[in-house]
């Protein structure tokens, strides 16, 4: 098996409906609570973004790429924290989607701040300046998705083994099971393709 | 060397002595304290009170010097056996290596991961193997036995092994690591390589 042979990913085929009517949009109206205050404050700010109150104390903002450094500077304010950065790879839809986990210290509310970008040629403006922890998990998605942040000055091999990390193993093309045999050897029964010798 | 030679480790004038040193080695294991992967967690409840393997003179030891036992407990990423075998190669002969679980066997539930090493066996000699994810202490003190045993037999020939086959052991290392790895890696940790 080749090592860098892609899984077939089936095109969507999208009828496009002509003189559609354009939808009214129902927005559904933010929870007199403590989140829906904090939403509602913010997306006064940033109109750009959209927000909504998931449950109690969890609350997510979708924004668009461009505007993210400039979002995520306002929500600063209230969010001060940022705990984490991780990506989810959408093959089908050639997408990238970026979440910054961002907690308030002041309201204990958790918010998820989400941004879709390209997967071929995948950037993102750094947010080192707002929060410098943000280094090591910029890093990482650099590491694992091949995600370049702009302005961060430490990109590159991190945890993996430098042959991994020019393939980005997280991304879901990255054919696990071909790169295992090719670095480890076919010599083993659970590789065995008939299942006859099969362990698990 | 040439082929068919056999180096004799053991010391002439005392091979009279060679059975009360084998009992002796089994009973004084002491455990390089580097566990790596998940069995790590097993540790505890084999050095406490229900188990208590220091009453059969079983005993964690933080230098690989002192070390007779290396316990693999669990999977084996390249970046961990690149370390392993550092500290395999720096403890003391007669060593032996006691593997848990699945993992160092055949990869176990990552057998299809990108960066778990699938057959430790490969790269250095293991003389008991337990088998099953996550060995429970019972079966890890079963194992301790079982080596004991081949202690006293004469059977747990592990580092006899590395040395004769260490250029085929070398060789699969190398496969793995790239050439000059040690020179690249080892320097970094190892100032005197």
């Amino acid at each position: 098996m080749d090592m860098n042979e892609k899984p077939k990913v089936e095109e969507k085929v999208e009828e496009k409906v002509e003189n559609a009517q354009p939808v009214e949009e129902n927005k559904p109206e933010l929870p007199d609570t403590t989140e829906g205050k904090l939403v509602e404050v913010l997306l006064e700010k940033a109109p750009y973004a959209e927000g909504e109150v998931i449950r109690k104390r969890r609350v997510k903002f979708t924004v668009p790429a461009e505007r993210i450094h400039e979002f995520l500077e306002l929500a600063s304010e209230k969010f001060e924290m940022l705990m984490q950065i991780s990506v989810v790879d959408w093959l089908k839809e050639g997408q990238f989607e970026v979440n910054y986990q961002l907690w308030s210290l002041s309201e204990s509310v958790h918010a998820f701040v989400k941004t879709r970008i390209p997967r071929d040629d995948a950037k993102l403006p750094t947010v080192m300046d707002i929060w410098p922890v943000a280094e090591t998990y910029e890093r990482e998605a650099h590491e694992f998705f091949g995600i370049i942040f702009e302005g961060n000055p430490r990109l590159g091999p991190f945890i993996l083994e430098p042959r991994e990390y020019e393939k980005h193993p997280l991304r879901k093309d990255f054919n696990t099971l071909s790169y295992a045999k090719t670095i480890y050897g076919e010599d083993f029964d659970r590789f065995d393709e008939s299942k006859t010798n099969y362990v698990i | 060397m040439q082929n068919g030679d056999v180096i004799h480790y053991e010391l002439k004038e005392f091979q009279v002595f060679e059975p009360l040193f084998r009992w002796a080695r089994k009973k004084s294991l002491w455990i390089v304290a580097f566990c790596t992967g998940c069995g790590g967690i097993e540790m505890p409840p084999l050095a406490n009170a229900r188990y208590d393997f220091e009453r059969f003179g079983i005993m964690i030891n933080p230098s690989p010097r002192m070390g007779d036992l290396f316990l693999i407990t669990g999977y084996v990423t390249p970046k961990t056996l690149k370390r392993i075998i550092i500290t395999y190669e720096m403890m003391q002969d007669p060593k032996y290596i006691l593997a848990h679980g699945s993992c160092p066997i055949n990869g176990g539930v990552y057998w299809d991961s990108y960066n778990v090493v699938k057959q430790l066996d490969k790269y250095i000699p293991i003389d008991v193997a337990i088998a099953g994810c996550m060995p429970r202490a019972e079966a890890v003190m079963d194992g301790i036995t079982t080596i004991m045993k081949k202690i006293e037999n004469g059977e747990a020939d592990g580092w006899k092994r590395y040395r004769e086959n260490y250029e085929w052991y070398r060789k699969n290392q190398d496969e793995l690591f790239g050439e000059g790895w040690r020179e690249k890696d080892a320097r970094r940790w190892l100032a005197w390589i």
